[in-house]
């Protein structure tokens, strides 16, 4: 459903239930170069967007219509993406690790250490997990741990 | 029988038969065409597709049979040999960017109609590498976990900075000494400033030679404009000089010899055959007949050089018509695209092809170094900093370590953006497994990495070439099938390594 709004603008609305937010803002980033994009609640659950040519002249209601398509086209790819993640990862990561490879001397070298950081231990690992978890109050103590289990517990689900 | 009647003719009769590895499917010529994701193919009738699409599939029949035997059955499924193969066609993956492109000046003498280069005038001499960052840009190039590298000098015209060329490969040969890389040059010129010193130096340092040719001369000469002199002539000169001093050493011309690359204007479409002609006349064994690209300048003269994907088609296949007879008559010569694509098609291989590549080459398998040391994923990309788009720069020589070039988050997005398998359209399409696409065109003429293919110039391209090859394979007559897959074979130029072992 379009709506014209008069010279450059045109209005859209979209449902959530159909398109997930993401694509919705997918779409939107494509056409950041020709529009003004305004993105708004409608009602519950109805998603507006607003496009303002940014040169006179534009045909709004082709925007309109190539924006439906984006939008389609958005929420197609991310089901696919979804879908396919942990192909799409261990792709990534195999091209990514191949290229990168390990870290050489020079990086080895340019890391900051001096005398202020060399000691620095920001996640605690050097610390006994008395240490770490003493200075905070029981409440904390039981959150830090319960997290852990969570980690645990999807650790195995994966 | 279209598809798609065929599945409205069927409605919910329609079920695939049990025991099937995940395919698709396509109509070519007058058969349908199904691939599956290790890269095999296979051609069935439209009788024989109906009744898969039926669910029917019966042990014994021709059917079957052929299905089993292109790995199409679960059952009987090595899978061993499956994870071997892909691991084997996707072994690029193991190491990073072998194509370093140094622009080593933006001036040129030249002006052509389609310049993707961005070029400057020739007293722009501001637009020139300095010795320092050629240097740089050999220190990061060693890095690279590839064992072998490729250093290509472009321009602008490379022979405009050549003192800072050659600075740039004594240095690169001399660092190499410590690495023991495969180390090669290659230079994209357009050779009007050649002379035979350079020459001299450049047969000595092994650096390969790459020139442009739009085509006849009267094509070559309306598209590229030489400064008081004729761009094709001194082209032609030099090419045949380069090529005599190749035999002078000793090298076989049927190898060595100068490459030439076409760049397929709206003009040049009018000529197939006589493009082919004049590419065998120049002694070139291979042609590649890219489309216009949308980068650089070539964006903005659009409207002379741009035209509908479907005249393009028509003249690739004439000139891919005739460059088979050619071959039909003894003459060796390919067509590069076709190649690529057969290569991955018949010879189950992957020929590392950076821009048909899946996930691409961007970053992972090239970078550009711009004169001022910018950093780019693609030569593309350099092109759309150079017209004002910095999307694409990853880094600089001054600052940036290799490992955060390769880490960086253009260069994931890209890698991601590239992987054919997770793209509408392509996901289902049937060429997925020989296909791929550079991210940054998708950007340049749609505004997103991840490209809508449906409307995608280059998928269009890609599509008809593939589209036209299958059609000869499924045609099937022998003297053609032999000849595409002799395309397939590549023969190593050897002698353009510099294979230094590391002290
Ligand atoms: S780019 Fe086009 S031809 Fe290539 S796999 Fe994608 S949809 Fe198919």
């Amino acid at each position: 459903m379009s709506f014209h709004l008069g010279e450059g603008s045109v209005r859209i609305e979209f449902d959530e239930g159909l398109y997930p937010k993401d694509a919705i803002y997918g779409a939107a980033y494509v056409f950041i170069d020709r529009c003004w994009v305004h993105l708004d609640r409608a009602g519950d659950r109805r998603i507006q967007v607003t496009l303002k040519a940014k040169k006179p002249g534009a045909d709004t209601q082709a925007f309109a219509g190539e924006f439906q398509n984006e939008l389609l086209g958005q929420a197609w790819r991310l089901r696919i993406v979804e879908e396919n993640k942990k192909l799409v990862e261990a792709i990534t990561a195999r091209a990514l690790g191949g290229a990168a490879g390990p870290p050489g001397l020079d990086e080895l070298l340019a890391m900051d250490i001096g005398e202020e950081t060399a000691f620095e231990d920001p996640l605690g690992i050097a610390m006994s997990w008395e240490e770490k978890y003493k200075k905070k109050g029981k409440g904390e103590a039981a959150k830090a741990e319960g997290d852990a289990s969570a980690d645990v517990s999807g650790g195995e689900k994966a | 029988m279209s598809l798609s009647t065929l599945f409205t003719e069927l409605g919910s009769a329609a079920k695939t038969p049990t025991g099937l590895v995940p395919f698709r499917f396509r109509e070519v010529g007058g058969d349908i065409l199904l691939t599956n994701f290790l890269g095999d193919w296979v051609f069935v009738t439209k009788d024989e597709f109906r009744s898969l699409a039926r669910g029917e599939l019966d042990p014994g029949t021709k059917l079957h049979d052929k299905l089993a035997s292109k790995n199409f059955l679960r059952d009987g499924l090595d899978q061993a040999q499956a994870a071997e193969r892909i691991a084997y066609k996707k072994r690029f993956l193991n190491w990073g960017p072998n194509l370093h492109i140094a622009v080593v000046t933006l001036r040129c003498n030249e002006t052509c109609v389609y310049c993707h280069a961005s070029r400057a005038n020739m007293d722009a001499v501001h637009t020139d590498m300095t010795p320092e960052i050629g240097e740089k840009v050999v220190d990061l190039m060693l890095q690279s976990t590839s064992p072998s590298v490729t250093l290509e000098f472009q321009g602008g015209e490379p022979l405009a900075n050549f003192s800072v060329m050659k600075h740039v490969i004594e240095y690169a040969l001399a660092r190499n000494r410590a690495y023991g890389k495969g180390l090669e040059f290659t230079m994209v010129s357009n050779l009007a400033l050649m002379d035979e010193e350079k020459l001299a130096y450049l047969v000595d340092r092994k650096v390969q030679v790459c020139t442009s040719i739009d085509g006849p001369e009267h094509l070559h000469t309306k598209q590229r404009i030489l400064a008081g002199g004729n761009a094709h002539r001194e082209a032609v000169k030099w090419i045949e000089r380069i090529n005599k001093a190749y035999i002078d050493i000793g090298l076989d011309p049927t190898l060595y010899h100068v490459e030439a690359l076409l760049t397929t204007t709206r003009e040049a479409l009018k000529y197939p055959k006589e493009i082919v002609d004049t590419y065998v006349s120049l002694g070139c064994r291979a042609i590649f007949l890219r489309p216009i690209d949308p980068f650089g300048f070539a964006g903005k003269t659009a409207q002379i050089v741009e035209y509908d994907r479907a005249a393009y088609h028509e003249f690739y296949r004439a000139a891919v018509e005739h460059i088979l007879d050619l071959n039909r008559r003894g003459e060796q010569v390919l067509e590069r695209y076709a190649s690529i694509f057969l290569t991955k098609i018949v010879a189950d291989d992957d020929p590392n092809f950076l821009d048909i590549r899946n996930p691409s080459g961007s970053g992972i398998g090239a970078l550009a170094y711009n004169y001022d040391g910018k950093i780019f994923s693609s030569d593309e990309g350099r092109m759309m900093y150079e017209t004002g788009d910095p999307a694409f720069q990853i880094g600089d020589v001054f600052s940036s370590t290799y490992r955060s070039l390769m880490k960086h988050e253009t260069v994931r997005a890209l890698v991601m953006a590239s992987i054919r398998e997770a793209q509408p359209d392509c996901v289902n399409c049937t060429y997925t497994p020989y296909c791929g696409v550079q991210p940054e065109h998708s950007y340049r003429t749609q505004g997103t990495i991840f490209g809508r293919m449906r409307e995608s110039t280059l998928c269009a391209v890609h599509k008809g070439i593939q589209d036209f090859l299958f059609d000869k394979l499924r045609e099937n007559d022998p003297t053609t099938v032999e000849i595409l897959r002799r395309w397939t074979t590549v023969r190593a130029r050897t002698h353009f390594i510099h294979a230094s072992s590391a002290s």
